[in-house]
């Protein structure tokens, strides 16, 4: 079993279109993971139908027992988040500013705050409208991705590749360099970047790059808008070639990428000169993956 | 020599897990008395953040010689265990745990 990873560093490069149009192309093959549930949006391209959801809890959150509470405030004073508020004299929480950390809980002089798992979102697993299993969660208003969520995405998208007998397991990784992406990470056969000649473009690129330097990784970069700045292209090109990491292709700016976006389609799927290019990349992608 | 190996089953066979801060189990072996010990890490599944780090103080207590492990620890974790002068090997994930211990023994796996 072989598992991709797509990652951007920085934040609308095309990340998840470029894995959508590589989930088409693998129709078949592959199980598809959404690791990106803080703006989970494979599914517009994907149209899962959802065969299991279940509520996902992460980190906790304070809860004050109205009959045991004295009013003395105490909660109130060291809470570092404002998360606690005196409403009609009774003491209360905001649930969407209590970091869960548990503070006042410790101080409550009459155990009146208990701590609860905090519900953070759904987890579905489905089948894509590639006929794919796909594992996939959508984060609640206010709730953060964690390391804990890609975990559980990734470990039902590994079920589902024994089940279905699929040797490649396709994950849209999360922006950043944080805790979901190097969660993201373990296991990984192949890293695929996906980028756009822009300053923060390369400069999210090279932190990303430096995080899969220390996993020892290996990957191969796509430059999505590639004609649009030259010489960030070509600064692109040059890190990547520094850094030992192959060039699987470089898209064009074009506007049927968003035309096919818009109609919820992959750029695979109409005619346009995008096809033919994301075609050979993926067979570079299975080129690396086969001989890695 | 007591060697850890990150692994997700309990015995020899198991698969070396790659994860370092999630890993299913840490495994112990202890050469001289061959004694074979496999400690549960599935609480740190309930942390939504600093799985690594939780690893690098689990390692810290339990001071093994080596460790063996898949992706290896983060840049965090790593700093962390730099302290320790313990011998770390790395990429042995898809070997069961014998594999990379024979590997480990023909000194075949990767030092970090």
């Amino acid at each position: 079993m072989r598992e991709i990873i797509v990652l951007s560093g920085k934040g609308g490069t095309g990340k998840t279109s470029v894995t959508a149009a590589l989930g088409v192309l693998a129709a078949g093959k592959a199980v598809i993971a959404d690791c990106d549930v803080d703006a989970a949006n494979m599914y517009l391209l994907m149209q899962p139908e959802v065969l299991k959801k279940e509520a996902f809890f992460s980190g906790e959150l304070a809860e004050i027992d109205p009959e045991a509470c004295i009013n003395c405030g105490m909660c109130e004073e060291v809470c570092h988040f404002d998360a606690v508020h005196q409403d009609a004299e009774v003491y209360d929480i905001n649930p969407l500013r209590c970091e869960g950390c548990g503070y006042c809980e410790v101080v409550c002089p009459t155990n009146a705050i208990s701590m609860h798992a905090r519900r953070s979102g759904d987890f579905f697993v489905s089948t894509a409208r590639t006929g794919d299993p796909m594992a996939h969660a959508l984060l609640d208003a206010g709730a953060d991705n964690s390391g804990k969520l890609v975990a559980k995405v990734k470990e039902e998208a590994k079920k589902l590749a024994n089940q279905h007998q699929r040797d490649l397991i396709l994950v849209d990784g999360a922006p950043g360099i944080g805790c979901p992406v190097v969660s993201s990470l373990a296991g990984a056969n192949y890293v695929v970047l996906v980028t756009e000649p822009s300053a923060s473009g390369l400069h999210d690129l090279k932190r990303l790059v430096e995080v899969l330097q220390q996993f020892r990784l290996k990957a191969g970069c796509i430059i999505n808008k590639a004609d649009l700045n030259p010489d960030q292209a070509e600064a692109i090109r040059s890190f990547c070639f520094e850094n030992g990491i192959e060039m699987l292709g470089e898209i064009p700016y074009d506007s049927a990428f968003t035309a096919a976006m818009i109609q919820g389609k992959t750029i695979v799927e109409s005619d346009n000169q995008l096809k033919q290019i994301m075609n050979n990349i993926y067979i570079s992608i299975q080129h690396k993956i086969n001989v890695l | 020599m007591r060697i850890a190996f990150t692994s997700v089953g309990t015995n020899w066979d198991a698969q070396i897990d790659p994860r370092f801060g999630r890993t299913a189990y840490l495994v112990l072996y202890n050469e001289e008395t061959e004694q074979f010990e496999a400690i549960d890490n599935s609480s740190v599944q309930a942390d939504a953040h600093g799985a690594g780090t939780a690893m690098a103080q689990r390692i810290y207590e339990l001071h093994p010689d080596v460790l063996i492990t898949g992706n290896g620890p983060g840049d965090t974790a790593s700093k962390a265990l730099k302290n320790l002068h313990m011998r770390i090997y790395v990429e042995a994930h898809n070997m069961s745990l014998k594999e990379a211990y024979e590997k480990y023994k023909k000194q075949e796996l990767t030092a970090l």
